[in-house]
């Protein structure tokens, strides 16, 4: 029979009818349909000499692969693997044979010269694998087997659910660092406007009365703290990407410095509240200008705001 | 071949250790097949953290079921190698949709200092792919490390079905002429 790509053929032989061993190839890369591999299944589970060919096929795709170049795994592998060995612990019963005592030569094993490598696993059956056991000695190992793995769920859900309590706890270390943040930040800004030590200055267009509608704003400082909350009332709005930015004027006539660029929302109201500031800059005077978008480092004229 | 029997030998332990629930045995079997696992995995899939993962996969297969692999019957480093690209060619039919197997795998500096016997093998091994007839090379790699299958690889290269199948199963039978003694 001619191999063709829907069914693996069978080729007879002295001993009867075989796969064609391509498809037995094919087979052992797990290469072939479902429908394609039944056949060969069913042949495989009667047939020694099919066997052997797998295996040594087996042993040829064993050589394939070291053809590879061998790269490393990340440095983390090894410890994630070591982690998840550790998590699922085995719970060996003390009669369980360990492979060393299953080792032991078995009378009826036939020697194939090649490794067996099965899909996934060995192609052999499992008679071939394990020597023979008495009802009840597998009943027993059964048992203690289950056992072990009723024991295992147990541990493992124990462990599951310990994690999930660590995670929660990490989680709520966290939101209470960000409250005592919170609490910290507004007792700070309670401190800056209530100190009796801090300059309150008033703001509004240079030489100019108080009339209605004309941009005016408050500023709170204190120099000693770097602490500055500045309130502003009547903003006009901004052509696109500008925006107001507030200026420290210092006391000993160095260069103003920046205190915070904002945007007045649609009312016209803006607030710049306790922006980063050095400490022990004494201010004479502070002045609001319109900069780009993103502030600047030296104030442009004309100033929009001025306070003192 | 000394070599190789004391290292089956070790297996053989480990793997006694390992049915054992010793964990640092488990720590030796990465040390020693770790790297062999990871680049099939990494030759079928191209994706580090994909190769990891089955690489996981394969080496805790061991630890729940160090029976599942018979150390009398070859080699552990085998085994895994072969098992490691089984489950790799599994994921990457998942994703062929998005995959292209076309792409060509790096090599990359390794170092298998402590492993000599392995070095001299992949050395061989590599050699004997080497001589193989070019479309033979080429069809095995097809099917092996990018898990086409022959209908497949005969609507890529346009040859017949029983042509790609004659020169996969001709490519292996070469490898394993070249083993032979």
């Amino acid at each position: 029979m001619m191999p063709t790509d829907r069914n693996p053929a069978f080729l007879v032989s002295s001993g009867g009818t075989h796969p064609d061993p391509a498809d037995l190839t094919l087979y052992a890369m797990q290469l072939l349909s479902g429908d394609q591999s039944a056949a060969l299944v069913d042949h495989l589970a009667h047939c020694i000499e099919c066997r052997a060919e797998l295996a040594r096929i087996h042993g040829d795709l064993a050589l394939s692969a070291l053809t590879v170049d061998l790269e490393a795994p990340s440095t983390s592998a090894r410890q994630r693997l070591l982690d998840q060995v550790a998590r699922e612990k085995k719970i060996v019963p003390a009669a369980q044979p360990t492979a060393a005592q299953s080792q032991t030569p078995e009378p009826e094993a036939r020697p194939i010269p090649v490794p067996s490598f099965g899909r996934s696993g060995s192609v052999l059956s499992m008679e071939e694998r394990r020597p023979k056991r008495g009802t009840r000695l597998v009943v027993l190992t059964g048992l203690s087997w289950a056992a072990s793995a009723l024991l295992c769920l147990t541990s493992g859900l124990l462990l599951r659910d310990r994690q999930n309590q660590r995670a929660n706890l990490t989680q709520l270390g966290r939101e209470n660092a960000r409250l005592v943040a919170d609490a910290a930040s507004a007792h700070e800004l309670m401190d800056a406007l209530t100190d009796p030590a801090a300059m309150r200055v008033s703001m509004r267009l240079p030489a100019t009365p108080k009339p209605q509608g004309i941009p005016s704003g408050g500023v709170t400082y204190n120099s000693r703290k770097g602490t500055l909350v500045f309130l502003a009332s009547n903003l006009a709005p901004l052509e696109q990407y500008k925006a107001y930015e507030l200026w420290i004027i210092p006391a000993d006539n160095s260069a103003p410095l920046p205190a915070g660029v904002f945007h007045p929302d649609q009312q016209g109201n803006a607030a710049v509240v306790m922006p980063d500031l050095p400490r022990g800059i004494t201010a004479k005077a502070f002045g609001v200008t319109i900069e780009p978008d993103s502030g600047s480092q030296t104030p442009t004229m004309p100033l929009v705001m001025f306070g003192n | 071949m000394n070599t190789t029997a004391i290292a089956a030998e070790d297996d053989a332990q480990l793997l006694a250790l390992v049915q054992a629930g010793d964990q640092s045995a488990m720590a030796s079997l990465y040390d020693r097949y770790s790297r062999l696992v990871y680049s099939v995995a990494l030759r079928v899939l191209r994706d580090g953290a994909s190769a990891e993962d089955v690489m996981q996969d394969v080496l805790m297969q061991v630890w729940r079921s160090p029976s599942s692999f018979a150390a009398t019957r070859g080699s552990l480093g085998g085994w895994l190698a072969v098992v490691a690209r089984n489950r790799s060619i599994d994921l990457l039919r998942r994703r062929r949709p998005t995959d292209s197997v076309d792409e060509i795998a790096l090599a990359s500096s390794f170092n298998l200092a402590d492993e000599a016997e392995c070095s001299v093998l992949m050395e061989r091994a590599r050699g004997a792919m080497q001589q193989l007839p070019h479309p033979q090379q080429k069809m095995l790699q097809m099917a092996f490390f990018d898990g086409l299958t022959h209908t497949e690889i005969a609507e890529l290269t346009g040859d017949p079905l029983g042509t790609v199948k004659t020169r996969i199963r001709g490519a292996l039978l070469s490898l394993r002429k070249a083993f032979q003694p």
